[in-house]
């Protein structure tokens, strides 16, 4: 917990539900908006995403990377928490 | 290979599929993705010797870890084979081939050491003692844990390939050697290969001990510390987090060519041995070989003949593993062999602090170095406290004294641990090293070595606490400063009573002496005015005479007070005697004076007395028959105990007197505090009638058979239970006449019911439909919020402390104890829980917290 955000905290504290994409740790109003131009408009698409990469986060920051030019660190996050709230829920 | 742009969906799933890495679907989001996965993996594959793998193999791990436990173990293993360097070549070459072969459990097994080691890497920086090691054997671990895991995968396909892959075991160990060429090491390829051929199969559990240990096996013949320390930090490190590193055995048994038996005693390997290993790089492994050759016998592993050369194990380390190695191996000869080795270099050891040439003297361990320390501080008494292994103990002694030489300042913090630590490997290593290898030990070398361990086990113990005892010396005499305030606070306390003592006792003494000049001041006064008709010097004669007078008076006095004697008055005829003993010319003016006292009629210390004591007396001096002093002189002691027994009684009354009100502030208390609770018990009562008349009528109203009244009597009965009825009788008393005064819903009537007269209450208002809503919210459990199974709580609290708020109103609340209800409901509900360590009510606030 010392080194995740506050982002990724609130994130993974309960089910997504209809959260937008911007809630997830990592993604800001930039890359939110770039994700949502390209159809993820919620994180719950985003997390479909990652699961249909079979939970695999190398894979899912290739992804993100290509798909809205996530920095390393950006993807790092969004994985994270992605993987964090999957072994929390699912 | 086919271009990749031109590959459809299939292939690539199928492409990805021959690399051991499990994709999912491929689709228009994920194709791009795989694509560059799959040029990834064909370029790790092809380049083989460079290090460009390290990403792979971070990303493998971190795939292993997200849960595509064999897809990416595999493609870890595979990766992280592949990006091996140096060796590489020949271990990928070697490795590449084992790959499908032993994709299941090797992939598995591999998975879980890469993962295993990674995670161990981060236990290991986590932990304390090792804060310091960790940071810097991660900066050049990178390197070794690639050639690691290179070696790790290389062992692992060996591995399952049990004795049939002797064949096998060369080439991984010819690719295992690589890395200790690496080093520098000299090859024992050959014995090496046929130990390592040996026993894949007992390797299992050991495997990822193994590795470590091969690692360290390359480094054979090499004094490099920088690798070899490394090395063994990383070994230390995935060893430490995982299990015992019998590769260690296997690193000493390449060197004892002799032995060659193939025991592995890898089992035995304890991490601690690694982690010794690493301070003690620069110590030969030459040791390990005799261990590696007396667990040769035992079979259990590969032997590592010569491969321990490497200067990176730390002689100490190998020792101990040989140590182990030896007790768990089976080998009788061989073992010995390599135990009288280990006693020399432990005698050598314990000889001289940093006496390696005594090491050094035995042949085989040409290598044992002293200057070892430097690394890893934090493990320098990692072979110390071993106890238990009685093979382990010759070890211990040496790499404890070296590192007690080297290092002091981490001696207390890294004992402990070391201790543990060690302690630890050396409990893994005894399941793991065959019983009866160990018993054979035993019997081979108790003579010899138990007195010789026992005393350089105390001694090597006494070492490490010595140590701690110095570290604990310095923070003592840091204190002393504190101390010298603790004396000058005492100090000045102490002073501070003296003075107020002194202070008292000046004030007591003091008092005693006023008198006497008051008395004087006195006797001065009135002879100016009255009596002037008396010359000067019988004047001066009289103050004389009666200033010894009242002395001898006072005196008297004071005897009697004390208590001594029972006399407090003297007679004018004793008074005249005693005048005239000190001076004839007193007792003339005896009658003068006392004619002047009387007519005097202030208090100039002598009382005149007639013959009754307690009349006042008169003028005429022929009445006078005592004389009395009004102002005793008593001696000091006796003042003093009269005045504290004096201060005693006023403090004691004055106590009882506080007591007193006290007592009888708190039994009000108490009084008005049962009222309350007789009050509130009567509105629940109250509150509890009402209900049950209100629920009643109700009743009534849908079935007309009822009446619509209800015997009080019949009430009380049903509300309080039989056991309570004596006891809530005043309760119920005033419930019911609060409710014949207060209470307009409810009316008091006389009904005749089965022949006998009844007191009956009423429920007079009609049942509306506002009347359904209750008065006072219940405050009941409402139920489960959500259904609570693993998707909904989190498997690690994000917090030790939760707080419930809103569950009651302070204002609102009524009884004294109404906190304590609460926690009570909430600790009911979780009683489930793990357990609750605090929980507080906070009164005040509208919230509560725990």
């Amino acid at each position: 917990m010392s080194s995740t955000s506050q982002k990724h905290r609130d994130f993974v504290a309960e089910p997504m539900g209809e959260k937008p994409v911007g809630t997830l740790a990592g993604i800001g109003d930039v890359l939110g908006k770039k994700l949502e131009e390209k159809g993820f408009d919620k994180a719950y698409v985003v997390l479909g995403q990652f699961l249909v990469l079979k939970k695999d986060e190398e894979l899912f920051r290739e992804w993100l990377k290509d798909t809205c030019g996530a920095n390393a660190k950006q993807s790092r996050d969004c994985s994270g928490c992605l993987r964090e709230w999957c072994d929390a829920f699912l | 290979m086919a271009a990749a742009a031109q590959l459809t969906d299939e292939e690539l799933f199928s492409e990805l599929r021959r690399f051991g890495f499990s994709p999912g679907p491929v689709t228009e989001s994920t194709r791009p993705v795989y694509l560059k996965k799959l040029k990834k993996l064909r370029e790790d594959e092809r380049a083989g010797a460079r290090g460009g793998a390290n990403k792979t193999r971070n990303s493998n791990n971190n795939n292993t870890g997200a849960g595509a436990a064999p897809g990416g173990g595999g493609g870890g293993g595979g990766g992280a084979g592949r990006a091996a360097p140096g060796a590489v070549a020949r271990l990928a070459g070697a490795e590449h081939p084992y790959l499908p072969g032993a994709a299941a459990g090797s992939s598995r097994s591999r998975a879980a050491p890469p993962a295993g080691g990674s995670k161990v890497l981060l236990g290991f920086s986590s932990d304390e003692s090792d804060v310091e090691a960790s940071p810097r054997s991660q900066a050049g671990a990178g390197g070794r844990r690639e050639r690691a895991s290179a070696l790790f995968r290389g062992l692992r396909p060996a591995a399952p390939h049990g004795a049939g892959g002797v064949s096998n075991s060369p080439p991984p160990e010819a690719a295992r050697r690589k890395p200790s060429a690496w080093w520098g090491a000299a090859a024992r390829r050959p014995a090496a290969a046929s130990a390592g051929a040996q026993a894949p199969g007992s390797r299992e559990p050991g495997d990822g001990e193994e590795e470590g240990g091969e690692e360290e096996d390359e480094d054979e013949d090499e004094e490099e510390e920088e690798g070899g320390g490394e090395q063994q930090q990383w070994k230390n490190r995935t060893v430490n987090g995982n299990r015992l590193l019998s590769f260690g055995s296997r690193d000493k048994y390449s060197d004892s060519e002799e032995e060659e038996a193939g025991a592995r005693a890898k089992q035995q390997v304890p991490k601690e041995e690694s982690a010794v290993r690493r301070p003690r790089r620069s110590l030969s492994k030459s040791p390990a070989p005799f261990t590696a050759s007396k667990c040769a016998a035992a079979g259990a592993g590969m032997m590592e003949t010569g491969q321990e050369r490497a200067g990176g194990v730390c002689g100490a380390g190998v020792v101990v593993t040989n140590d182990r190695a030896a007790a768990e191996a089976a080998a009788a000869g061989s073992l010995d062999r390599g135990r009288n080795h280990e006693e020399e270099e432990a005698a050598a050891a314990m000889g001289g602090g940093g006496g390696c040439e005594e090491l050094d003297s035995s042949p085989p361990t040409p290598r044992y170095r002293i200057g070892l320390s430097k690394k890893s501080p934090t493990v320098l008494l990692l072979p110390a406290p071993l106890t238990d292994m009685d093979s382990s103990k010759i070890t211990d002694p040496p790499g404890t004294i070296r590192k007690a030489t080297n290092n002091h300042v981490l001696s207390g913090a890294a004992a402990s641990y070391n201790v543990e630590s060690r302690i630890y490997s050396a409990t893994n290593s005894l399941p793991l090293g065959g019983t009866s290898s160990l018993r054979l030990n035993h019997s081979n070398h108790t003579g010899s070595n138990h007195t010789y361990l026992k005393n350089t086990y105390k001694k090597n113990l006494s070492e490490p606490e010595e140590e701690l005892l110095q570290q604990f010396k310095r923070e003592e005499v840091s204190t002393t400063g504190g101390f010298s305030a603790h004396y000058l606070s005492m100090f000045l306390l102490t002073a501070a009573c003296l003075f107020f003592l002194i202070l008292g006792f000046t004030y007591l003494r003091m008092r005693g002496s006023g008198v006497a000049e008051d008395v004087e001041v006195n006797i001065k006064h009135p002879f100016s005015g009255k009596l002037q008709k008396i010359q000067e010097d019988e004047i001066s004669l009289m103050m004389n005479s009666l200033y010894a007078l009242h002395d001898k008076l006072a005196q008297v006095a004071g005897e009697h007070e004390c208590g001594s004697s029972n006399q407090r008055n003297l007679t004018v005829q004793e008074a005249a005697a005693y005048l005239k003993n000190l001076d004839p010319e007193y007792e003339s003016v005896l009658n003068t004076s006392l004619q002047w006292i009387l007519n005097s009629g202030e208090d100039v210390g002598i009382k005149c007395l007639s013959n009754d004591p307690n009349e006042i007396n008169v003028t005429n001096v022929t009445n006078v028959k005592y004389l009395e002093s009004t102002s005793p002189k008593m001696s000091f002691r006796c003042r003093f105990r009269r005045a504290f027994v004096n201060i005693t009684h006023r403090l004691s009354i004055l106590l009882l007197g506080v007591a007193m009100v006290w007592g009888v502030l708190h039994y009000m208390k108490y009084r008005w505090a049962k009222e309350e609770e007789e009050t509130r018990q009567m509105y629940d009562m109250v509150v509890k009638i009402i209900d049950v008349l209100r629920s009643h009528s109700e009743a009534c109203s849908e079935n007309k058979d009822l009446q619509p009244y209800m015997p009080i009597p019949h009430v009380r009965d049903s509300l309080i239970p039989p056991q309570d009825r004596k006891k809530m009788r005043k309760v119920w008393n005033r419930a019911v006449d609060f409710l014949a005064v207060n209470e307009s819903r409810v009316r008091t009537e006389t009904r005749r019911i089965g022949g006998a007269e009844f007191l009956v209450w009423k429920w007079m208002q009609p049942s509306a439909a506002c009347d359904k809503i209750l008065v006072i919210p219940s405050k009941v459990w409402q139920g489960q919020a959500f259904h609570l199974d693993r998707r909904n709580s989190p498997p690690n609290s994000l917090t030790p402390c939760l707080k419930i708020r809103n569950m009651f109103d302070p204002v609102m609340e009524i009884g004294d104890h109404w906190h304590l209800a609460i926690q009570e409901a909430i600790l009911e509900k979780c009683s489930d829980n793990d357990g609750i360590v605090h929980i507080a009510v906070d009164k005040n606030s509208r919230e509560e917290s725990w």
